[in-house]
């Protein structure tokens, strides 16, 4: 504690003390030095030379070596240079001199001293500033390090998540895709651009780019199932999905996309839908086959009755005498059990025809009717490979019809041509069309680019019972024609010199 | 009524005819009859079993398919029972696995209905002569059994013994009995029993399948 206080006094000498009194000396004396041999050259030298010593030493010493100096100069200047030389003492016409010079030395120390700490005091903020500076500097280069190792670390994340990733401008232009996604297409350059729809299906396409542009527009998100080809030439079901960005002003910065392949679970969709396809054909093909074997039975028994009573009729006549009696009995019970039997064909007419009061007749719209079931069969065409055209006139006359037996018309025509193209190696094209065909009439036309209908068979298609199919029941048609002549409309076949087969049908326009 | 003789049809045999409906039932009976052959219509395999009397002669027209009891379980209820009746099969339905099984426990015959009339008389006739046959037959077995009941217990012992082809000297040891004594009793056996030889008698004794006598174990 002492020795503290001790080293504070002797630093505090130091400092105000020794220092001053050491650096005022050093200056005094090279003033005193040059002033001697300069007082004959120049009148009254030393005021200028002690005037510097007083302004350096007040410069490099501060205040309290700028007083020394004065000081100083004080004795030195009236021990040297006022006359009397070499005394102390000052003569009368010199006194004015020696306080002029000291006032003037005085004003000196101050101005020195002052304008020395000022500027001590500029360079210690310029000094501050500059650290600051450096600081700040330091500080917006590892923030900056900061974000760039952050950027890096997302990069790699979108990298190696195991989906392909893209961005896209708000006008949808694709500015980045990740790595799976470029190895993926095959593609090397980040910025893919709108050649991106050049890689779906065509089939997929025109869904595909309207959903695309109506997310532009609406700034909703976007989810759609596509087919995408990869490198490889293949094409891949995937799920694609994005979402936009909005700016504070709420609108569209960019799209964040995310492609997920979902070919597994599209093949193993398909894959259920063709058992469940098989399972309700299988079902269907069962209740018909019951159906069918309840109606032989209910025809069997009368008809056995009929067959046996005639046998018997016959023995009657054939015997002598002839036993007319017994045969007239038997003759009535053929009568009765014929009767009998075509009560039960009545019985399943009934079965069949459901509308006890009339056919059902509206007003329908044949082309919506149609697009209704072009959305039904779509799974069915994709799982088929086969592409829906549709050509539907614009001006279509509306039909008077039951919108079910006419869908159902067009569904089995639909389902016959993806069948009939089953093994057709390319171009699975299915046509719908429709047209007026008079004013009276409309004529609506399903094609295909099947093998179309062998000529020895064509005129048979639509009989009840006929069937090119292993698993057909010849059911199909047949019922197609009875649906289309109870709308008092025509239904034919023809084959396209092109291939394949185009079933047409007419129905009534509405007046 | 007509040539029932001709087709090879006795008065006595009757066709029975099991199917529910009523008027397949009726046009039968109405075609057996313009031939000459009697016939009887029952609702179910229930009434059947109830009215008929097992020793009428003639054949069964079952019906497969019966609701309640059906065809294939009757039949399987006559052969449990011992009543050797023959069963002509009718179906609308040839169901094969059905088919095959009634075939197997006996059916004369399986007819597919709508029959022709000479599939039907063919049948017929055929399970008429077999049911002729069942029936001599039977009626052999029970005059046999008749003679068997005549004999007395020692003539029954001897009766075993011979069919088993023991001499008349073994016979007397077995029986502690004189050679003479068994050859009287032999004699009162093939009186009684109306058999002109010993082959005779033991043909006799295989029909109603009487069993043999059998020598003690050695170890006696």
């Amino acid at each position: 504690m002492m020795a503290m206080e001790l080293k504070r006094v002797t630093q505090g000498t130091y400092e105000f003390i020794m220092k001053p009194i050491a650096i005022a000396s050093c200056f005094e004396i090279v003033a005193l030095l040059w002033t001697f041999p300069l007082q004959h050259v120049i009148a009254y030298p030393f005021v200028f030379l002690f005037f510097g010593a007083v302004m350096a030493s007040a410069w490099f010493g501060g205040y309290m070596a700028g007083i020394m100096s004065v000081i100083m100069s004080g004795f030195l200047v009236t021990y040297f240079f006022i006359p009397p030389f070499f005394s102390m003492s000052v003569a009368k016409d010199s006194q004015s001199f020696l306080t002029a010079f000291l006032v003037c030395a005085i004003a000196i120390t101050i101005v020195s001293s002052a304008r020395r700490r000022s500027e001590g005091a500029v360079r210690q903020a310029r000094d501050l500033l500059e650290e600051r500076v450096r600081e700040r500097t330091a500080e917006l280069e590892s923030s900056n390090r900061e974000i760039l190792e952050s950027e890096r670390q997302l990069r790699i994340l979108t990298e190696a998540i195991p989906q392909q990733i893209w961005r896209a401008d708000a006008s949808g232009k694709i500015e980045y895709c990740n790595q799976h996604l470029r190895s993926y297409l095959g593609n090397t350059s980040e910025a893919l651009g709108d050649s991106f729809f050049g890689l779906i299906h065509p089939e997929d396409e025109t869904l595909y780019r309207q959903g695309w542009e109506s997310a532009l527009a609406t700034g909703s998100g976007f989810d759609i199932e596509a087919r995408v080809r990869g490198a490889d030439g293949t094409y891949r079901w995937f799920l694609s999905r994005a979402i936009p960005q909005h700016t504070e002003e709420g609108k569209i910065a960019r799209w964040y996309g995310i492609h997920i392949d979902i070919e597994k679970q599209h093949r193993a969709q398909q894959g259920l839908m063709s058992a469940q396809d098989n399972l309700a054909r299988l079902s269907r093909t069962l209740s018909m086959a019951e159906m069918a074997a309840s109606i032989a039975h209910e025809l069997n028994q009368p008809l056995t009755a009929v067959v046996t009573h005639a046998y018997a009729c016959r023995e009657w006549l054939n015997s002598t005498p002839a036993n007319v009696e017994r045969a007239t009995t038997t003759a009535d019970k053929i009568v009765q059990e014929s009767t009998r039997a075509s009560a039960v064909v009545k019985r399943v007419r009934a079965l069949f025809r459901k509308d006890q009061d009339g056919p059902l007749r509206e007003s329908a719209d044949i082309n919506q009717l149609i697009r209704d079931l072009v959305r039904l069969l779509r799974e069915d065409a994709i799982r088929r490979e086969v592409s829906i055209r549709l050509e539907l006139a614009n001006d279509l006359a509306k039909v008077e019809i039951d919108p079910i037996q006419i869908q159902q018309v067009l569904l089995n025509l639909a389902n016959n041509g993806m069948e009939a193209m089953a093994d057709t190696p390319a171009h699975r094209e299915l046509t719908i069309s429709t047209h007026n065909h008079s004013a009276r009439e409309i004529l609506v036309s399903v094609a295909d680019t099947g093998c179309g209908v062998p000529g020895d068979v064509i005129d048979k298609v639509f009989d009840p019972f006929f069937t090119t199919k292993p698993r057909g029941t010849g059911m199909g048609l047949a019922l197609c024609r009875t649906i289309v002549e109870e709308h008092d409309g025509h239904i034919w076949v023809s084959n396209l010199p092109g291939g394949g087969a185009v079933f047409q049908f007419t129905l009534k326009a509405q007046a | 009524m007509n040539s029932g003789s001709g087709v090879g049809i006795h008065e006595n045999e009757t066709v029975f005819i099991v199917d529910d409906d009523a008027s397949i039932g009726e046009g039968l009976r109405n075609l057996l009859e313009s031939v000459g052959v009697n016939a009887e219509h029952y609702e179910s395999a229930e009434a059947f079993r109830e009215r008929w009397d097992r020793t009428r002669a003639g054949c069964l027209l079952l019906d497969a398919r019966l609701p309640g009891m059906s065809g294939v379980d009757l039949q399987g209820e006559l052969i449990a029972s011992g009543i050797g009746i023959p069963v002509i099969f009718m179906t609308a339905h040839g169901d094969m696995p059905m088919v095959r099984k009634v075939l197997k426990a006996g059916a004369v015959e399986f007819l597919i209905k709508p029959f022709q009339k000479e599939e039907l008389l063919q049948a017929v006739k055929h399970a008429f002569t077999f049911d002729r046959e069942r029936r001599k037959e039977e009626a052999i077995q029970e005059s046999i059994q008749a003679r068997v009941k005549t004999l007395s217990e020692r003539e029954r012992e001897v009766l075993s013994m011979v069919t088993a082809g023991l001499l008349n000297k073994q016979i007397a040891a077995q029986l502690n009995l004189s050679e003479v004594t068994v050859k009287l009793h032999r004699r009162h056996v093939m009186e009684k029993m109306k058999a002109e030889s010993l082959a005779d008698l033991v043909k006799m004794c295989e029909r109603i399948r009487l069993d043999s006598w059998k020598a003690p174990d050695n170890g006696r």
